[in-house]
């Protein structure tokens, strides 16, 4: 049984040449057909994300099994791209670090960010499409199942997935839920168009959030957005107005001099009756002044620092539950390992059964032909000669099973073949 | 049945339950979360049948046997409330905020009079009157908890949204609009049951002299829970004419009203050792013939 991955990742890799590496969806058709033309009788799995190129192969027997070279040549063809420009790049792991290196992928314990969570489904698709394309089979079936179980395992016995870690999913999981119990008949305004506006406004709308409007001083770009969310422009001219009908103001213009002074934001207070505002102030320097937050009781103002701290303080808790993560993934490495290793003596144990139980047919079909007084007792001779040869085999194959927890135990195997005349058929 | 052993037994049971409880607000953990709630479910077993072995000794129902299963019969409320709400959204952490008042509350009933008030209650009308006064009042009694446990869990979270602090792992509350909506709903129905409690109280008074009453309109308690209704009657006045105050003064209003319902109620009883003093003079003539604790 042999096990392999050929990947580059973020730890090793930069973005330009990940970019180069990687295989978009339409590109994973021709992937496979290209993979199994080359290597007709190794199982494969293509993991591709932004973070991440992998190739996992496997097959039962080492010959012709694709090395580190051969799938350094298949990026370079696949990609047109000379395979001195990335094969430094390329790492390979085999044997039992592949499933180690699987399940810390799945797990989210190499990701860039501990702990998220898309990774989980990015390998549960590509073992879906080498399944759709044929290209998985027997061992990469076991692992990616496996590698799957782990990531829930881990996810649910340790604190790896807990906490937001970043801001805008700070700001509104943490701080907005908690103001609203829903967003879907507030009103949110986005002042200016940073990138930070960009996520926050996805997490609102993923919180049901319908009615978004863009104030920002560049009218070209407020109607950008306002379209790519679905949401109506506001002039920039009556900000005012707008500060007092929101419910939920995100800011990114980091204007200077301060764009909401105390002032203005209690004028707008005044109109808008005191109802609860829920103000994310992502601007670096800041937008709002932060006295406002004590104007009344229903303003809840948080800050690009605020937020980040929080995120750090989640982000350290998650890293302290990375030793229990590597200790479940270890248990589930050498439980797999055993599988996949115990799996591999079961043809030969199943053959030495079948070899003796036709002995056994043969030789007392020939007993009760020349005795056959002793019919009235076959259940019983039968019942003893079955003991008989549970108890002579049963040491051999205890130490078979017992070599198996240790690696694939091919030294014993061949001697059974060869003591036992066992064919490979 | 010894009855000491029982109210033991599942004021155990809480105290482990509140353990787990806490040690899952320090680390979130499910285990510990589930295995809160199975000892709290315990400990609300061995009290359903603890009072129903005592109404069953009385011969009358928990809710009237004595100021101590009235007592337990609060704090067995305000259990089932919380576990039916555990277990409907196990995300939420109120037993950091039930168990102290149930520990409380079985604390109170505890040094409270647990001679049955078999000789208050002789006449078979008299019985259900009492019954309706003492539910309608229990009823409110929890209401009034659950008001001044919401309006205490909003400003703990107001206080949270306001300073920026991240949500503890293993303490998540409900929203601002939701535990506003608890508080007025709480301050509303408590209002309601009690001043039906309060009027049943005073029919029955009034009424059955006949019956062997041995409760006076100037006892203490008839006194206070009329000044507390009157403050409760002002505090609803204020709410319903600033309908849209924020929920922060609510919640103040809240805790000052439904707590002082709660204080007087519970204060006054662990003072006298009583609810009413003449069912506890009327049960002293019989006093030989009662179950002793």
């Amino acid at each position: 049984m042999n096990l392999q991955v050929v990947y580059c990742s973020h730890r090793a890799s930069g973005l330009a040449l990940r970019e180069r590496l990687a295989f978009s969806k339409t590109q994973i058709p021709q992937a496979y057909a290209a993979l199994k033309h080359a290597f007709p009788r190794a199982e494969c799995v293509l993991l591709s994300t932004c973070n991440r190129v992998e190739v996992y192969t496997a097959q039962e027997d080492a010959q012709q099994i694709p090395g580190h070279q051969d799938l350094a040549r298949f990026f370079s063809e696949f990609h047109q791209l000379p395979v001195h420009e990335f094969f430094d790049d390329l790492l390979e792991r085999s044997g039992p670090d592949v499933v180690r290196h699987l399940f810390q992928v799945a797990a989210s314990l190499d990701s860039m960010v501990l702990g998220e969570p898309q990774i989980v489904a990015q390998v549960k698709e590509a073992y879906t499409l080498a399944q759709q394309h044929a290209a998985s089979g027997p061992l990469t079936n076991a692992l990616f199942q496996r590698a799957l179980g782990v990531a829930k395992r881990v996810r649910t016995e340790t604190g790896l997935a807990e906490g937001r870690v970043s801001i805008a999913s700070v700001a509104v999981g943490e701080f907005g839920r908690r103001i609203f119990d829903r967003f879907d008949d507030k009103t949110v305004l986005v002042i200016g168009a940073g990138e930070m506006a960009v996520e926050a406004v996805r997490y609102l709308q993923d919180e049901g959030a319908r009615q978004i409007w863009v104030c920002n001083r560049t009218l070209d770009r407020a109607l950008d957005l306002a379209q790519e969310w679905g949401g109506q422009v506001r002039p920039f001219e009556r900000l005012d107005e707008w500060l007092a009908q929101a419910d939920v103001i995100v800011s990114t213009t980091g204007a200077e001099p301060c764009l909401v002074p105390r002032d203005r934001f209690r004028l707008a207070r005044q109109k808008g009756a005191y109802k609860p505002v829920f103000v994310l102030d992502l601007g670096v320097p800041r937008d709002f002044d932060p006295s406002i937050r004590d104007l009344d009781d229903n303003v809840f103002l948080y800050c690009i620092d605020d937020l980040q701290a929080i995120c750090e303080r989640n982000r350290r808790a998650r890293q302290r539950e990375v030793d229990r993560a590597l200790t479940i993934i270890d248990q589930e490495v050498d439980r797999l390992m055993g599988e996949l290793h115990h799996q591999a003596t079961g043809p030969i144990i199943r053959r030495l059964r079948e070899q003796w139980r036709q002995v056994v047919d043969q030789e007392t079909r020939r007993l009760f032909q020349r005795l056959p007084h002793l019919e009235k007792d076959r259940a019983d001779i039968e019942r003893s000669i079955e003991q008989m040869v549970n108890k002579l085999l049963h040491p051999p194959l205890e130490a078979l099973r017992d070599e198996a927890r240790e690696g694939t135990p091919h030294g014993l195997l061949d001697a059974l073949r060869r003591l036992f005349r066992l064919s490979d058929g | 049945m010894m009855p000491h052993t029982s109210l033991i037994c599942f004021l155990a049971s809480y105290l482990l339950a509140f353990a787990l409880e806490m040690v899952h607000f320090r680390r979130a953990s499910r285990w510990g979360r589930w295995g809160g709630l199975a000892c709290a479910a315990a400990g609300l077993l061995a009290q359903t049948w603890y009072l129903l072995n005592r109404g069953h000794q009385a011969n009358l129902p928990p809710l009237l046997a004595s100021t101590h299963d009235w007592m337990l019969v609060v704090a067995w409320l305000v259990m089932l409330v919380y576990l039916v709400l555990a277990v409907w959204n196990s995300r939420l952490n109120l037993g950091v905020f039930v168990y102290p008042l149930v520990l409380l509350l079985i604390g109170v009933a505890y040094k409270l009079d647990q001679v049955p008030n078999t000789a208050l209650y002789v006449a078979q009308a008299r019985r259900s009157w009492g019954l309706l006064h003492a539910s309608l009042l229990v009823f409110g009694v929890v209401a009034a908890a659950a008001g001044c446990l919401s309006a205490l869990m909003y400003l703990l979270q107001h206080r949270r949204l306001k300073t920026s602090h991240a949500e503890r792992q293993g303490f998540q509350m409900p929203s601002l609009p939701r535990l506003a909506a608890a508080n007025r709903w709480a301050f509303l129905l408590s209002f309601l049951l009690l001043t039906l409690g309060y009027a049943s109280g005073l029919l029955l008074s009034f009424s059955a002299p006949s019956a062997g009453s041995t409760v006076e309109l100037s006892e203490p308690i008839v006194i206070l829970s009329g000044l507390v209704w009157l403050l409760l009657a002002g505090a609803l006045g204020w709410l319903l004419a600033r309908r849209g105050s924020a929920g922060r003064q609510v919640a103040w209003l809240t805790i000052v009203g439904l707590g002082g319902v709660l204080l007087t109620i519970f204060g006054l009883q662990l003072v006298t050792g009583h609810l009413h003093r003449g069912g506890r003079t009327a049960a002293r003539v019989d006093v030989d013939t009662q179950v002793q604790p």
